[in-house]
């Protein structure tokens, strides 16, 4: 469905002009606001001016996180801290956060983002939406929570964690939409299931993200929990969740661009891609005011051995194998000089065997299906039920451990 | 009944983990007849044998162990040099592939007891009975002490 007609069904050309507008405007912004972008097109011997068109881009440096981290922690912002409403910060798997500021217009315009995210993926105004993603420092609690009060909808602000409570308010309430993540959403569902209270919730909604997750977590949830599962996206560097989202068709994502522009480029030569090819997605805001993004490349990537590894590549071997419960965790390590990747994946009653040759060949199975896909050599582990940490905010799906 | 159920635990290869086993088993005064461990370099089979295997598998799985119960048989061969010998020659006639085998550590009259996973059961069955090889059932178990 549509919440803003006028901007959703722009046609591509005024969008693209719509987009060049609010493009040269962000340069601006930055190149006069933030010293680091003056310096860093300087050093690409560029200006705003010379970007003549969205095919320019290309041209612009990017952002890394480790730019983010090195600017810690206002650095990156183009406001004096008394026009700045809201700090966000992403926690770092290693070293310090990064962090995220927003003006007042920036927070309606997230709120907007979001309200037009659930819509589009099938909420309405009438829900109840029960909302498991964490609140704090963490952008998926607080960004979901302005949208759904934004569309109007009844938000029941439950933050993550504290299970049997969420059941019993889930029930209770009667809850429609749950939004979480979506290995929080598998911790609930197996404990409904537990419980035997499967018959006694409302859901018809599941808005999951913030984490990587495949098509057959996809249907073990929709089939649990009887819902549609729609896959939200979103980072806090760029935002927060709203950056793009599913429609009915849950065929991908449709990104917002009227305050987002997507590239994709080639991790190896950092070149832009052709449209339907496969590599590493780097975003610009547009919109934004109080800390715009120029070419963000996300670091959702895992580089191990020069080879890039994207822990939903490793997800989508693991739930092709008959059986295989979606509990597994990535740990990423450097031993005498050598990326190590070791993947632990747990042993429920389906997989389970009594005979060790037949354990040893569902390790083996995992361990060829990976490296014929990426080719690249894993450790295979075998760890019991629930010794993987149920994350309730976000999940740890990669330690990396790796000190660089 | 000739089979017995056993059951089989997934462990992991780390210190307490066998005795997180047994313990449960203890608590729920679970009678363990004869166990064995099967290691691999990173997590290790329990398995083992007891008077109600259906409710010790419950148990396990309510405490979140892994497990399932598998259809076994428990041979009685007597306590003599050469014994084991015949019956693995009788089940090698018949083309019978031992999986795995432990023993009992109880002694029934003059009789070992060894357990043993077998690609087939029908098979081992009758290969048995032709052979006069006792198999022990369920009931026989129980009176184990």
């Amino acid at each position: 469905m549509i919440y803003d007609d006028e901007i959703e069904t722009l046609p591509r050309e005024a969008l693209e002009a719509l987009q060049f507008k609010r493009l040269q405007q962000t340069l601006e912004r930055v190149y006069a606001l933030v010293p680091f972008y003056k310096e860093a097109f300087k050093k690409a011997n560029i200006s705003p001016e010379d970007i003549k068109s969205l095919k320019d881009l290309h041209k612009l440096p990017f952002t890394t996180k480790d730019d983010l981290r090195e600017s810690y922690p206002y650095g990156m912002f183009s406001m004096p801290i008394n026009k700045i409403v809201r700090i966000h910060a992403s926690s770092g798997t290693t070293g310090k956060p990064t962090v995220v500021g927003y003006s007042k217009a920036d927070i309606e315009e997230w709120a907007q983002l979001m309200a037009r995210s659930f819509v589009a993926c099938g909420v309405t105004d009438k829900d109840i939406i029960q909302n498991a993603y964490g609140y704090g420092l963490f952008t998926g609690g607080l960004g979901a929570h302005y949208g759904a009060e934004k569309l109007g909808a009844a938000v029941i602000p439950i933050s993550g964690g504290n299970t049997k409570k969420q059941i019993m308010i889930m029930v209770d309430f009667k809850s429609t939409v749950l939004t979480a993540t979506p290995s929080y959403a598998q911790l609930l569902a197996d404990t409904i299931e537990e419980m035997g209270l499967l018959d006694k919730i409302n859901l018809r909604v599941g808005v999951f993200g913030a984490e990587p997750w495949s098509e057959n977590m996809r249907q073990k949830l929709e089939e649990k929990l009887h819902i549609d599962a729609m896959d939200i996206y979103g980072l806090s560097e760029i935002m927060g969740p709203g950056v793009a989202i599913e429609c009915e068709a849950k065929e991908g994502l449709h990104i917002w661009e009227d305050a987002f522009i997507p590239e994709i480029i080639d991790p190896q030569t950092l070149e832009p891609l052709e449209d339907g090819q496969e590599g590493e997605i780097v975003i610009t805001t547009i919109k934004k005011q109080a800390m715009p993004i120029i070419r963000y490349r996300s670091d959702d990537m895992l580089i191990i051995r020069g080879v890039n590894v994207f822990p939903s590549q490793i997800e989508s071997v693991l739930m092709e194998i008959e059986g295989l419960a979606p509990h597994y965790q990535l740990i990423v390590d450097r031993v005498n000089n050598l990326d190590t990747l070791e993947v632990q994946v747990e042993v429920d009653s389906k997989v389970f065997s009594d005979e060790i040759k037949k354990l040893q060949s569902l390790q083996n199975q995992i361990q060829k299906d990976i490296k014929d896909l990426l080719g690249i050599t894993t450790k295979v582990t075998l760890v019991e039920p629930r010794t993987i940490q149920r994350s309730e905010g976000k999940a740890k799906r990669v330690i990396d451990k790796r000190k660089i | 009944m000739k089979r017995l159920n056993q059951i089989s635990v997934f462990v992991e290869n780390k210190p307490g983990r066998l005795l997180d086993v047994v313990e449960v088993l203890g608590n729920n005064n679970i009678d363990i007849k004869a166990i064995s461990l099967a290691d691999s370099s990173d997590f290790g089979i329990v398995r083992f044998i007891c008077e109600d295997p259906k409710f010790a598998y419950e148990i396990l799985t309510k405490n979140g162990f892994t497990a399932s119960l598998t259809e076994v048989l428990a041979i009685a061969i007597s306590d003599r040099p050469g014994s084991l010998a015949r019956v693995l020659k009788s089940l090698k006639e018949s083309n019978i592939n031992i999986e795995y085998m432990y023993g009992f550590s109880a002694k029934i009259k003059d009789y070992a007891v060894m357990i043993i996973k077998v690609s087939d059961l029908e098979e081992t069955i009758k290969c048995c009975v032709a052979n006069n090889i006792q198999i022990l059932s369920q009931s026989d178990i129980k009176s184990i002490v």
